[in-house]
């Protein structure tokens, strides 16, 4: 048997192994929906850090992910010569400012004021994305082409959807890695204590609300990452990218995932982008589908596809327990 | 300034119907602690009733009447069936839930009206104009401010000179207790949510005429709202008052003043209010 402490390694490993083979089995039209759904899946997993994680609800998630989504963009066509890697490093550093600043603002409050608080400031991004014209296009939004990725000793084209399937799984997929080992240092384990217990956690010295602040930050920064693959992937930005839709198709994946548990919202990625790849082919009101999905989720399996596996796998193993190296308690806040 | 008394009617038309909205939402969070995600879509509901209403009937009266009616039945279904369902939960599950049907009402009515603007016409009486301040300036937005004055009166009479205004202030401190009282605290509750839902129909039938019935109409409306009780402070009908005059009038004179920054003006108001009163200006302190 295989230790179980070596089972999360071995996991991604075997993801990455797959994904490493997928463009020699898929098609085109395949091959760019994996893309988008490893995007994604580091964009639901940064979500997840703060809701499942934290017990956090933002329903502002989106102003990262277009932020990170513009800047790419708006740097790309504005600096010439400008290095994909300089792109993707401005991305993140613009994120992390805007988290840092916004989440000191934001969270002074918990709850429903902080549901509320997050989805004004989405719009009031999104709102000026659509009105600044001149930087962000407005409606009519940005088209970019992706610059050659130099790795020093050589540069690759990145025109083709191969090379830059590759580069994102690595680069994704690291940030996935790196978004998984965080949760297991101390400070992810603060977080989740942190959900459990405020005040005893407050009584053991610790200072709650820079943990969550930091937190906060993290994750913005990580769904800038995404959502500068976002542009990099489709070669275009639009207002659609920092809008409140955007905020509720990651709410809609994590929570379709589940909460409960790290790889959870990936799966919940994948099941979104496969289903809206074939519903909106079936029926025009695939989102109607969509939401009544969740609020049946909401109602009766809050744990999400996760807890149904669990279940199932449960009932044919014919045991209780479950993966505890995976698993965080399914809780609210 | 010629144009000033325009712009403040204008203000205060909105501000009226900015109330309107946020009375129920800030009427359910008080009472209930349940912020209602779905209230716009609901609103955006009673805007398509109305209007259905309208190109049957054509009696904008009728259909102020039976808007209302129709969301409080709503309301009581969402309540009964849904929200008390996950309330054990707790908030976050509640704010899923409201969001999620929001998002299914809104599905709803694009798939039911289409997904572009109605034009919606009050005509008789209401369409007219009447001379004021030595302009002329149509009624009806001033009919808009009228009610919304005329319902905030009736809630507060209703909040604070009744029985049933002291029960549901009891319920909201001591829910037990009041149920050990022998009063029906989950029906009292299932009542209020009802009525924050028919207020938020009786909106949307006002709103129809003044702006355009729409799919994107809700989302419009929710930031406005949330940008009232974040100012006003969280659960406060006074507050609601207030914080609705105050963006509705910055609204108004933001795009007479200046036409680029007039939606940046709201967030403005907003951020200070954060910063300087997280509570808002007349929210107790949490």
């Amino acid at each position: 048997m295989i230790a179980k402490k070596n089972r999360p390694y071995l996991f991604i490993a075997f993801l990455f192994a797959l994904g490493a083979v997928m463009p020699v089995l898929l098609r085109q039209y395949h091959l760019n929906m994996l893309t988008e759904i490893i995007v994604f899946a580091l964009y639901a997993v940064s979500y997840n850090l703060l809701l499942g994680y934290a017990g956090l609800l933002s329903f502002g998630h989106a102003m990262f992910f277009g932020m990170g989504a513009f800047t790419v963009a708006v740097s790309l066509i504005h600096i010439p010569g400008l290095s994909l890697w300089g792109a993707i490093g401005l991305a993140i550093a613009m994120t992390t400012v805007v988290g840092f600043v916004t989440g000191g603002l934001l969270l002074r409050h918990k709850g429903a004021y902080f549901a509320l608080l997050t989805l004004a400031f989405n719009s009031l991004f999104c709102a000026v994305a659509t009105k600044w014209h001149t930087v962000t296009g407005g409606d009519d939004g940005l088209s970019v082409t992706r610059p050659d990725l130099s790795l020093g000793f050589t540069t690759i084209n990145m025109a083709g959807l191969t090379s830059f399937y590759y580069f994102t799984l690595v680069i994704i997929g690291a940030a996935i890695v790196f978004c998984w080992y965080f949760t297991q240092t101390a400070m992810g384990q603060t977080v989740l204590m942190m959900r459990e217990n405020e005040e005893r956690m407050k009584f053991l010295g610790y200072n709650t609300n820079i943990s969550r602040l930091i937190l906060f930050t993290f994750t913005g920064a990580v769904a800038g990452l995404a959502g500068a693959f976002y542009t990099l992937h489709f070669q275009f930005c639009s207002q659609s990218a920092i809008s409140v839709d955007m905020t509720t198709t990651v709410l809609l994946m994590t929570f379709v995932g589940g909460t409960g548990t790290f790889w959870g919202p990936m799966m919940g990625a994948l099941v979104y982008v496969v289903l809206q790849n074939y519903l909106s082919d079936i029926t025009d009101r695939w989102p109607l589908f969509m939401g009544l999905i969740f609020v049946f989720m909401v109602l009766f399996i809050p744990g999400g596809l996760t807890q149904i596996i669990q279940y199932v796998r449960n009932l044919f193993s014919g045991r209780n327990g479950t993966d505890k190296s995976l698993a965080v308690k399914e809780g609210s806040s | 300034m010629s144009d000033f008394p325009v712009f403040f009617l204008h203000g205060l038309a909105y501000g009226g119907l900015l109330f309107l909205v946020s009375a129920g939402l800030t009427l359910v969070f008080g009472m209930m602690n349940v912020l209602n995600f779905a209230h716009a879509a609901m609103y955006m509901l009673g805007a398509y009733f109305s209007y259905t209403i309208l190109r049957m009937t054509g009696q904008f009266w009728l259909s102020l009447m039976i808007c209302p009616l129709l969301l409080f039945v709503i309301g009581a279904v969402i309540e009964r069936f849904l929200l008390r369902r996950v309330h054990v939960f707790g908030h976050v599950h509640e704010l899923l839930l409201t969001f999620g049907l929001a998002y299914i009402i809104t599905e709803v009515v694009k798939w039911v009206w289409g997904n572009f603007p109605l034009a919606v016409n009050v005509g008789g009486f209401l369409g007219g104009t009447v001379e004021i301040f030595g302009i002329t300036y149509p009624l009806y937005r001033i009919f808009i401010f009228a009610s919304a004055a005329l319902v905030g009166i009736m809630m507060a009479l209703i909040l604070y000179r009744t029985r049933l205004g002291i029960i549901l202030r009891a319920a909201v401190n001591d829910s037990e207790m009041v149920n050990a009282l022998g009063f029906n605290v989950p029906l009292v509750f299932m009542g209020v949510f009802a009525f924050g839902a028919a207020l938020s129909g009786f909106a949307g039938v006002i709103a129809g005429p003044l702006l355009s019935t729409y799919p994107g109409m809700a989302n419009e409306i929710l930031i406005d709202a949330f940008v009232v009780i974040v100012v006003g402070g969280f659960g406060s009908l006074g507050g609601a008052v207030v914080a609705s005059l105050i963006i509705g009038e910055l609204q108004s004179f933001g795009v007479l003043l200046f036409p680029k920054l007039s939606l940046a003006l709201v967030y403005l108001l907003m951020s200070v209010v954060l910063i300087i009163k997280p509570s808002g200006l007349f929210g107790e302190k949490q």
